[in-house]
């Protein structure tokens, strides 16, 4: 085809009367697209399961202050990792959900900003205040207290279990082959086990008045080989109380089906549990020793960004909203996990399902959050599998506290 | 004019006819005895009465009805445990052997009228955004294998090489980088930036050239330059060229290709949910994975079901293509 | 074969086309020549040009000079290969290009670019960023001191803090000006407004948010004393900093410790004792994430093994799904058969349903003293599955076959129809048996066509880090090793085993691997594919 004088001409008539008619509707765009609305806005990223039992908070806080609040779903594998990078670009969220155990990771990375409590601090549960302070500092608006506890089947045993040994007992005269069950994977869950562990006096790290020493690895002591040794005797091949390869799923079902009569899990799974007709009382860890079985305590709460251009409204609507006990009680309906605001988890300690787990919590202690945990979470749960499968307890156990300390030296 | 008529219908006839005869399995006599029948009478092949004798049927067709079923056994097992799991909505994926315990549409109903489960929005915003993912790769791809298998320019085959070469690069940063890109974009673009459908598609588009254009060339290699050739005697322009007779004859590598960017529009889960925020705009993948994503929380049961609603349109446009795929005699007789 | 069909051909005129190839027909003559083509072409591209010129304005109007030229200069160049005569070849690659260098390229050298910084966990963003956020975790509530009801207050532009102490008292300060006592209006208990100053609404407090976060009252001329901060703009606690901040020097100071941390050049705040103050900020590292990446001595050991099992895995996989692949696909492509198409329908769902759904049922299938397998269909039988070293690579490669088979089968089902017909049958005709048409005629053609599939697919395979990281996670584990990696673990899961460690995660490492694996993969695959004739023509 010939390009000629015409042609050119033309397309500069098409292109010039194209552009301008563009141009003008631009002109009216470009000036107002220039800032986003930050002031107006809170964005709040929220567990997908979560969302509704926020949406009375929101539209309270929209009406009292005009300050819109946008509830965003997220994904709960994705939550922590896409925070700490999209904080930085700005792109990022005013407040997210989170565990407590974040916080050395989120303070590593300088993405959340200190909230102050005030006078509050006082209203919510020590153990709950105690986790959401890092390194002297308070991160975190606590809304609920996890830890897991055991779930019996009270129609097949009617009581309650005064020690390990007694509970196994207890469960086989009831006919069950394997009256326990906990969740466990090919590689181990130390957190399940850890009830276990603290009988026999052995915590991760020591503590001492800024929180967990992370120079102070307390895993291999005398206790941890003393537990290491039952843990064996517990195993394949022992008694098969622990069993790799039971997931969740598998011990969901056993306890569902009625082959086994106590189960070692969370609140998480009790509504599945009552669901299915079963009979469910919640007792205290039993302990292998005369030691208590403290579990560990995980904090849910919120964090403020570092970067968040709504400081102050964020604030207030998290000390002063979200730190209601009506707000509390909505995300407790939620999730059926203690709430933190100690006035919010008396009234829902009514419920003895509840209340069962409160009496466990009262003994619970938060999960280490500094991140010389993460090297202890490298090596915990894979140990603890290998013993179960027959590794010799004793090497394993010291393996595993040395491999630990090396990673947290090499930091 | 008639008579041509009569005479061009009775030369496709004869052709389809020829080709079952061969497909027959005839011996060579039989074969050609029944070509000259069959061109003789003008009614197509009717191929004798014969008894029918198992050992022959199987062995011609029969053995391939035994790898059909082994195989089909094969791929759908791991697939019954997830209508097991859509029909079961109080149990777990796969903590009890026992199928099929219990038959129950709860979960079905409940994705498709729970106000947080907002299912048909999905199903809708993935067919959107495959569908022009996939005519867009199709066209795209087309466009370039076209100029790579006819043509000959500097840097051919070295962008031969390269389209696939860059697709061997590790995703590992994808999510960051592409994040980083949109919300840049949705600064100065917002309609086509971060949370819009139409970025997203751009961003699946930016796979376009890539293996499928590969697939699409070597195809394309197939055709015979003399037909190229006999349409530029007849007059025809490059363009002409390539949407009358090469997109026609390469409609089987087209439909294969369509079909791969639409399954996989439709599983693409990492980068769709960096982009898509607002739970309106999410695709399936996103949101399915939503019900699952907390592994304390995780409704399998629902989340199954999505999943086999979620393979409909799969399946509904493979039927549909099938025919373009396996064109079979019609591409022969044009060729 | 005789003749006579070849003659018919040549000497009559095509059947008459359909009404399909008809429109066709009209759409592509309009298409390549004269006047309508032309309008067209103008059109089209005088949409582009609006467009184009409509997102410099735009980009211009945010200050992005940069972008806005490179926008006007490809925008030039579109025009400028379009209305050109020749330039045949760009003008039908070009819109391709521009959508792969826009969202592939530029991942790619976003990753290149990563892997030469310390992006990762403690060096998260910029270095203002981390100044602030160390300033702001170093403020610490002065023991025993109340909470003090405050109000808001602006004078002349600047804020102040009209604080109500426990006794009563109202005072007023600044950022530069301690706290003064004043009269004050009283609302109850709180002193709201005082004379010669405004007092804030709510709204307003909002709408300067930044400036009420930076607001530090002193609390007297003694700046041991602390500041009066408000985090909610009405109430208000005193606070110490521990830490001070020298920007000039470009040095923090612990106060409490005396410890001095300054900007060393690494990217954190580091003392004199090597100890770091975290959040750090990102900072270019020249080539030390490569250097590291490759002296790693942790790799050492399990580096030799997981390397022969990747490449292992990738041409196992590649193989094992194409022969299946093609196998069905000449199986089903009989005309003789029928029901083939309910066949075709079943055999590709594995590939409708998301892989990490099917991942998750074979593992749980596969469960050592649960599973399916074990329970159901070998009848409890203990056969470790994922728990055994050997089991384990075979439990993949099978599942890896499974979820590939149909790719392989479709691309083949359509690769197929692009061998001529006439060719087998000639051969056939010559007497030669159906295995020797596949080996010497079919698979050769074929193989034209697909070796590129294959490169690709072994490439993909390589890198495959989806289906090993859900099925086993690398498992069963090296009890050994030093670092967590286990013997189904392939090269892009172990190295992200090591740069993503329990909570730390190094983007900049973990990016020099990827690079480094990717400039394995792309060199195999290149001399892959000049030892194929793939780029040669073939008709």
């Amino acid at each position: 085809m010939r390009v000629n004088k015409k042609s050119l001409l033309a397309a500069g008539a098409v292109a010039v009367i194209a552009t301008l008619g563009l141009a003008s509707c631009s002109a009216g765009d470009s000036g107002s697209d220039g800032e986003a609305s930050s002031s107006g806005t809170l964005t709040v990223w929220v567990d997908a399961e979560r969302v509704d039992a926020l949406k009375g908070a929101a539209e309270a806080y929209t009406e009292k202050t005009g300050v819109e609040v946008e509830l965003v779903g997220k994904d709960n594998a994705d939550i922590k990792d896409d925070f700490i990078q999209q904080v930085p670009t700005g792109k990022g969220p005013d407040i997210t959900m989170g565990a407590h155990d974040w916080l050395g990771e989120l303070s590593t990375n300088g993405v959340v900003a200190p909230i102050e409590l005030g006078d509050s601090a006082g209203d919510y549960l020590p153990v709950a205040i105690d986790a959401s302070t890092y390194e002297g500092t308070t991160y975190m608006l606590p809304y609920a207290v996890e830890n897991i506890a055991v779930l019996r089947n009270a129609d097949l045993v009617p009581e309650a279990a005064t020690s390990f040994d007694d509970m196994i007992a207890k469960g086989q005269a009831a006919g069950l082959a394997h009256p326990f069950v906990v969740e466990q994977g090919a590689e181990g869950n130390p957190y399940h086990l850890y009830p276990f562990q603290t009988a026999f006096g052995a915590p991760v790290f020591g503590t001492n008045d800024q929180g967990y020493d992370s120079t102070d690895l307390q895993l291999g002591n005398a206790g941890g080989e003393q537990f290491a040794a039952w843990l064996s005797a517990q195993g394949k091949n022992g008694t098969g109380n622990f069993n790799t390869d039971i997931d969740g799923d598998i011990a969901k079902q056993a306890f569902l089906d009625g082959t086994a009569a106590f189960w070692l899990t969370g609140p998480w799974n009790v509504g599945a549990a009552i669901d299915g007709g079963i009979n469910v009382a919640i007792d205290t860890v039993p302990s292998p020793t005369g030691e208590a079985a403290a579990p560990f305590a995980g904090v849910k709460g919120f964090f403020i960004s570092s970067e968040s251009k709504n400081k102050v409204a964020a604030n207030d609507f998290l000390v002063n909203y979200l730190g209601t006990e009506d707000v509390q009680l909505e995300l407790f309906k939620a999730g059926n996990i203690l709430p933190a605001l100690s006035a919010a988890a008396e009234t829902a300690s009514s419920d003895p399902i509840i209340e069962g787990f409160a009496a466990v919590g009262a003994e619970a202690v938060p999960m280490p959050a500094i991140p010389a945990m993460g090297s202890v979470w490298q090596y915990w749960g894979i140990a603890e599998a290998d013993i179960i499968n027959g590794a010799d307890p004793t090497a394993t156990w010291q393996k595993l506290t040395s491999d630990v300390q090396a990673a947290i030296d090499a930091k | 004019m008639a008579k041509e008529t009569k005479q061009r219908g009775a030369w496709a006839e004869g052709l389809a006819a020829e080709g079952e005869i061969l497909a027959a399995g005839l011996d060579a006599d039989a074969r050609e005895r029944a070509i000259k029948d069959a061109r003789r009478t003008g009614d197509g092949y009717v191929p004798p009465k014969r008894p029918f004798k198992f050992g022959r049927w199987f062995r011609a067709t029969g053995w391939r009805h035994v790898v059909g079923v082994v195989m089909v056994v094969f791929a759908l097992f791991p697939i019954v445990f997830v209508i097991s799991s859509s029909l079961n909505p109080k149990g777990t994926l796969t903590g009890s052997n026992a199928l099929f315990s219990r038959i129950g549409l709860d979960s079905y109903v409940r994705i498709l009228t729970d106000p947080q489960v907002p299912f048909t929005q999905w199903f809708a915003n993935t067919l959107v955004i495959a569908g022009f993912t996939a005519v867009g790769t199709v066209f795209l791809g087309a466009l370039a294998a076209y100029s790579f298998s006819r043509m000959r320019f500097a840097g051919r085959r070295f962008g031969l090489i390269s389209i696939v070469v860059v697709q061997m690069f590790p995703q590992l940063l994808a999510v960051v980088a592409i994040f980083l890109l949109m919300s840049a974009i949705a600064d100065w673009f917002p309609a086509i930036g971060l949370n819009t459908h139409i970025g997203l598609i751009m961003v699946y588009l930016g796979g376009a050239l890539g293996v499928n254009t590969f697939l699409m060339y070597g195809f394309f290699n197939t055709v015979p330059a003399s037909i190229d050739e006999a349409a530029k005697i007849d007059g025809a322009g490059h363009v002409r060229i390539f949407f009358t007779i090469i997109l026609r004859l390469a409609a089987p590598i087209l439909a294969v290709v369509a079909l791969l960017s639409f399954i996989f529009s439709v599983n693409e889960f990492v980068v769709a949910s960096v982009l898509l925020i607002d739970t309106e705009k999410q695709t399936l993948a996103v949101g399915l994975t939503k019900l699952v994503s907390n592994p304390r929380y995780a409704d399998w049961s629902a989340f199954s079901a999505g999943a086999v609603l979620a393979a409909l349109p799969v399946v509904a446009l493979f039927l549909f293509l099938q025919k373009y795929i396996v064109g079979g005699l019609t591409a022969g007789a044009v060729k | 074969m005789s003749t006579t069909i070849d003659d018919d051909v040549t000497t009559e005129t095509p059947p008459k086309p359909t009404k399909r190839q008809r429109q066709a027909a009209n759409i592509a003559d309009a298409a390549s020549g004269g006047i309508k083509m032309l309008l067209f072409k103008l059109v089209l591209l005088g949409i582009l040009d609006a467009v184009a010129v409509y997102a410099v304005l735009v980009l211009a109007g945010f200050g992005q000079w940069l972008i806005a030229i490179v926008v006007a200069a490809v925008a030039a160049l579109v025009n400028w290969i379009y209305f050109s005569r020749r330039k045949l070849p760009a003008k039908y690659l070009t819109p391709g290009i521009i959508f792969l260098v826009l969202f592939q390229v530029f991942v790619l050298v976003y990753t290149g670019y990563i892997a030469f910084t310390n992006y990762g966990t403690g060096h998260n963003g910029s270095k203002e960023q981390a100044v602030s956020s160390l300033m702001a975790s170093s403020l610490q509530r002065v023991e025993d001191s109340p909470t003090y009801p405050v109000t808001v207050v602006d004078q002349l532009g600047t804020l102040g803090l009209l604080v109500t102490d426990p006794d009563g008292d109202a005072y007023v300060g600044t950022n530069d000006q301690p706290l003064e006592p004043v009269d004050a209006e009283f609302d109850g208990d709180k002193a709201v407004a005082v004379d010669g100053w405004t007092s804030l609404q709510f709204a307003d407090v909002l709408a300067r948010t930044d400036e009420i976060t930076e607001l530090a009252v002193p609390f007297s001329d003694d700046p041991n004393d602390g500041a009066v901060r408000t985090p909610d703009g009405s109430s208000a606690y005193l606070y110490t900093s521990t830490l001070e901040y020298d920007e000039a020097a470009g040095t923090m100071t612990d106060v409490t410790t005396g410890t001095v941390y300054s900007d060393i050049g690494t990217g954190a705040f580091t003392s004199a004792d090597g100890d770091e103050l975290l959040p750090g900020w990102q900072i270019t590292v020249g080539f030390d994430n490569f250097v590291r990446a490759v002296t790693d001595p942790r790799l050492a050991q399990p580096l030799v093994y997981v390397t022969l099992w990747t490449f292992a895995f990738a041409l196992i996989s590649v193989a094992s799904t194409f022969f299946l692949g093609l196998f069905l696909a000449i199986v089903f492509n009989d005309m003789r058969m029928r029901g083939r198409k309910y066949y075709r329908v079943l055999m590709i769902l594995p590939y409708a349903i998301p892989s990490f759904l099917s991942a998750l049922i074979w593992a749980g299938m596969m469960n050592e003293s649960f599973g399916f397998i074990n329970q159901v269909l070998l009848g409890g039988a203990s056969v470790p599955w994922l728990t055994d070293p050997w089991m384990a690579k075979l439990s993949v490669l099978l599942v890896n076959l499974w979820l590939g088979f149909p790719y392989m089968f479709l691309v083949c089902m359509g690769a197929l129809q692009s061998i001529p017909d006439e060719l087998q049958e000639a051969a056939t005709v010559d007497g030669a048996r159906p295995w020797a048409v596949f080996r010497l005629i079919k698979l050769p053609l074929l193989l034209v066509t697909v070796a590129p599939l294959l490169i690709a697919s072994f490439a993909f395979n390589f890198n495959n880090f989806n289906t090993i990281y859900m099925l086993t996670d690398g498992g069963p584990r090296d009890s050994n090793a030093p670092i967590p990696v286990g013997f189904t673990d392939i090269l892009i899961t172990m190295v992200y085993k090591v740069a993503f460690t329990g909570q730390s995660r190094d983007y900049g490492l973990a990016s020099a691997y990827s690079i480094i694996i990717f400039i394995i993969v792309a060199v195999i695959s290149i001399i892959a594919f000049r030892r194929t004739k793939s780029l040669e023509e073939l008709n």
